[in-house]
């Protein structure tokens, strides 16, 4: 009975409902709405007064501390520094209350406070971030502690939380660069192994220059080198380990063969690279454990220039099977490529960006060189830059920013280090010592 | 017939003209001959150079034919080449970029240069060692507060003489006052309002790549692939009203207004009510009342908490102005690569004086990214209506119950590839 009455009683209670006001008698009006999509790109404008120093021996550290940090932010692009000299507020403690006003009123809409402590071997540097317009604090305050040898890394390390929290980005300041290093004339040029801090800090140099070397890579944990070398009179790979500098061959050197283009897996356990035999180029896999070896394409034509994807499931590499060369995508494991690069021009030294979105390339058109993005199906392309000579593309950890070679036309031309993002914005020289080319970002630092 | 004074005058002007012709003309004839006779001996012309003679001799045919034999044949003829000019760069003749392609072996018989680094021998690179036991884990550093403005104490004093309550009544002036014209004095000086100075705002809104730059001077470079063109920006509902879909999605029906006491007590007499009575008796009388209350709690989020959009509509030029102020503010330099990819919905309520108010600012939908990139979107976007809005934005006061609670939705996937 009660289910027979069930949509009675429920109709009468709607209706009860209804009229002892549970509804609102008069329907309002959805609030006004308006989308966005013209925004503006600029550097956020931020302030980084000069960090506290809380002891007698931390004031040297502190301003050499917090240039580095601004340099570090104001080198990406993203953000503008505002010169100490227009700052209203004076941060004279680090516990010190925020007088948002007056850093609103510069139009700073990022606060970067810090302070130092320097006792014995030790440094303690200390900062907090703010968003100036929300007058909020942006995450916890964080601090690092360290030697005075270390200082820098330090301070990348600070700049790396800020680049973070306000980009959203992962960091890439507290990171290196292996190069090659080269010197002497033109016809006759030495290259050396060299590695330095993003920035172009802190070089030292791996290798005496007694042979050619082409092409280092870093191993996924940092703490190896890939690289070319001419030792024998013919190109073979060489493993060296970062902190003995001791270097073994890679694999078997045969005579007649050349091995180059060495880039680690993912793992860090296997090694894809070109061999050349008769002639003929192919791309292999090396388990640098048991020392097995895989063939991966076989064709007639030059493959070369392998990259593995993040997830360690593909590779991307270049061919001119089809008589240019071309970017092609196959399984890790090998098998049939496709092929992604679909413009006018050549292709090549193809590298899978460390977020996996993008590939960066080498392209050759109309007696131009470009540095250019494209998705991972080939989609998208974009070309960030044009010059003489650009070529051999390398990611930052965060894959944002992409190193390559730049070399200037004729006989005082020279091999220069250049940086851009990944929508080519702020292309800038890497300072080094000299000649240098073939970049390659190491990871992360820990 | 003797002569009238006129004629006597013009008889004399001749005479006069006579004369003077015969003077000039006798001082003429006696300069040509002073000429004639001195003009050798002051105009005397200098030597001509000897005009130098060269020895002519005459060749036989003979002669001739033996000396066109005797010359060099044309190949022979050594070609005197123009001097080398700079020639400028042929890019189809650099080296096509392969860096690892296999090099040939060059061997290096000369002693290494003199301007190698100081720094010969090779060093062991340090290990990257943690770089100090750096405190990855962050430390509970408490925030500092604030800096208050001082507030000006409260007065305690009261004045001696008593003052008058001012009264609601408008005072009458025993003169009347000259009628106000909306049109300014011809003679008035317009004072322009003194605007303080602040760093610029926008910067630009569209970057141009080296590619694109040297694309755009050089036409021999390679053609990127072109970018989409762009929407058409879209309409907005000029009255939001009549929008038979709402983006906006509703609030969940626990936040009920607590101008609706109503609501809850009658759901839950009904609730108790029929609490006694069988299952099937009580779900239909449960889903009755939750589609009411349901009702009640959308009509109550739409309409803004029940107070909001009550006014008339903005027209699309207010919208238009509220669109431009908080693009200038919107600034997605410094955002990641996947927060450009993500679309968040702010909600947020504005004061009468035009100003948001930044407490309210809410992020009521997003599309496209995950949790972080959403975070961040959000806080640019909260940054932008915080910055512009700090002027007051620009919207008519008279309509203040339809913007007092607004919505943006900011979409900056088209900034990603610009």
């Amino acid at each position: 009975m009660f289910k027979a009455l069930s949509p009675v009683i429920a109709l009468a209670t709607a209706a009860f409902v209804a009229l002892t006001g549970l509804s609102t008698p008069v329907a309002a009006q959805e609030p006004p709405r308006i989308r966005l999509t013209d925004g503006v790109i600029e550097p956020l404008p931020f302030a980084a007064p000069l960090f506290v120093a809380e002891n007698g021996g931390a004031g040297e550290y502190a301003a050499q501390l917090t240039g580095v940090v601004a340099a570090d932010l104001s080198g990406t692009g993203l953000f503008r520094e505002i010169p100490q000299s227009a700052h209203i507020s004076q941060i004279t403690g680090f516990d010190a209350p925020v007088a948002f006003a007056d850093w609103q009123a510069i139009n700073a809409q990022v606060l970067i406070t810090g302070a130092v402590q320097a006792s014995g071997d030790q440094i303690v540097v200390k900062f907090r971030l703010f968003d100036v317009f929300n007058g909020q604090q942006m995450g916890e305050g964080l601090q690092f502690v360290g030697t005075p040898a270390t200082w820098r890394r330090m301070a990348h390390k600070v700049a790396d939380a800020v680049y973070s929290r306000v980009t959203g980005e992962g960091p890439y300041f507290d990171s290196r660069v292996v190069y090659v290093s080269e010197s002497g004339p033109k016809s006759q040029r030495v290259k050396r192994l060299a590695v330095m801090d993003y920035d172009g800090q802190n070089v030292a140099y791996l290798s005496d220059g007694a042979s050619i070397v082409l092409a280092p890579r870093f191993s996924p944990a940092g703490n190896q080198i890939l690289f070319t070398s001419y030792a024998t009179g013919f190109p073979a790979i060489y493993l060296m380990d970062v902190g003995s500098l001791s270097v073994q061959p890679l694999g078997q050197l045969d005579n007649g063969t050349m091995t180059f283009a060495p880039r680690f897996a993912p793992d860090g356990r296997t090694v894809v690279y070109s061999l050349e035999r008769g002639g003929n180029t192919d791309i292999y896999a090396l388990d640098i454990g048991s020392g097995q070896v895989r063939q991966l394409t076989n064709a007639p034509s030059i493959e070369t220039a392998p990259s593995f994807s993040p997830d360690g499931s593909q590779i991307v590499f270049e061919s001119d099977r089809t008589g240019g060369q071309q970017i092609y995508v196959m399984s890790a494991g090998g098998g049939e490529p496709q092929r992604i690069s679909g413009g006018e021009g050549r292709y090549g030294t193809p590298v899978w960006s460390p977020q996996g979105d993008y590939i960066a390339f080498t392209k050759q058109n109309k007696g131009r060189f470009h540095i250019g993005v494209m998705r991972t199906d080939g989609s998208e392309e974009r070309l960030l830059t044009s010059s003489f000579l650009d070529e051999g593309p390398t990611w930052s950890p965060n894959g944002r920013v992409i190193m390559f070679t730049r070399e200037t036309a004729g006989e005082g031309g020279q091999a220069q280090l250049f940086s851009v993002d990944v929508f080519g914005r702020n292309l800038r020289q890497v300072p080094t010592n000299g000649p240098a080319s073939d970049p390659a970002w190491s990871p992360l630092l820990p | 017939m003797p002569l009238g004074p006129e004629q006597t005058v013009k008889t004399g002007n001749r005479r006069k003209l006579e004369r003077t012709g015969t003077i000039v003309s006798g001082a003429l004839h006696a300069a040509l001959l002073l000429w004639v006779i001195l003009g050798d001996w002051l105009f005397m012309s200098k030597d001509l150079p000897e005009v130098e003679i060269a020895q002519v001799s005459i060749m036989s045919e003979s002669d001739f034919q033996s000396m066109v034999a005797a010359a060099p044949k044309a190949a022979d003829t050594p070609v005197e080449t123009p001097p080398e000019q700079p020639q400028p760069a042929q890019p189809e003749a650099t080296p096509p970029p392969q860096p690892e392609t296999p090099p040939q072996p060059v061997a290096i018989e000369e002693p290494l240069p003199q301007d190698l680094p100081v720094e010969a021998v090779p060093q062991p690179l340090e290990t990257p060692d943690p770089v100090a036991p750096i405190a990855e884990t962050e430390q509970p550093i408490p925030a500092p507060l604030s800096s208050e403005r001082p507030k000006p104490r409260p007065v305690d004093r009261v004045a001696s003489v008593p003052v008058d309550t001012p009264s609601d009544a408008p005072e009458v002036a025993d003169t009347p006052t000259p009628e106000v014209s909306d049109q300014p004095a011809p003679d008035a000086q317009i004072v322009e309002e003194q605007q303080p100075e602040a760093a610029p705002e926008e910067a630009t809104t569209q970057i141009v790549t080296e590619a694109v730059e040297t694309e755009d001077n050089a036409p021999q470079l390679a053609p990127t692939t072109s970018l989409k063109p762009r929407s058409r920006p879209a309409q907005v509902a000029e009255a939001p009203v009549e929008d038979p879909a709402p983006e906006t999605p509703p609030e969940t029906p626990t936040e009920t207004p607590p101008e609706t006491p109503p609501e809850d007590a009658v759901a839950d007499a009904v609730a108790a009510a029929v609490a006694e009575a069988q299952d099937p008796v009580a779900d239909a009388v449960a889903d009755a009342v939750a589609q009411a209350a349901a009702d009640s709690a959308v009509t109550s989020d739409t309409g803004g908490q029940g107070t909001a959009a009550a006014g008339p509509p903005l027209t699309g030029g207010e919208l238009d102005g509220m669109r431009v102020a908080v693009n200038a503010c919107w600034n997605v330099g410094s955002m990641s690569m996947e927060a450009l990819r993500t679309t968040v919905v702010v909600r947020f309520s504005i004061n009468p004086d035009g100003k948001p108010d930044a407490a309210s600012i809410e992020l009521i939908d997003s599309t496209g990214g995950s949790g972080s990139s959403v975070t961040q979107a959000f806080e640019t976007a909260r940054r932008a209506i915080v910055r512009c809005g700090a002027r007051g934005f620009p919207l008519p006061p008279e309509k203040y119950e339809t913007w007092k609670v607004f919505e943006i939705e900011f979409d900056p996937d088209e900034m990603r590839l610009r």
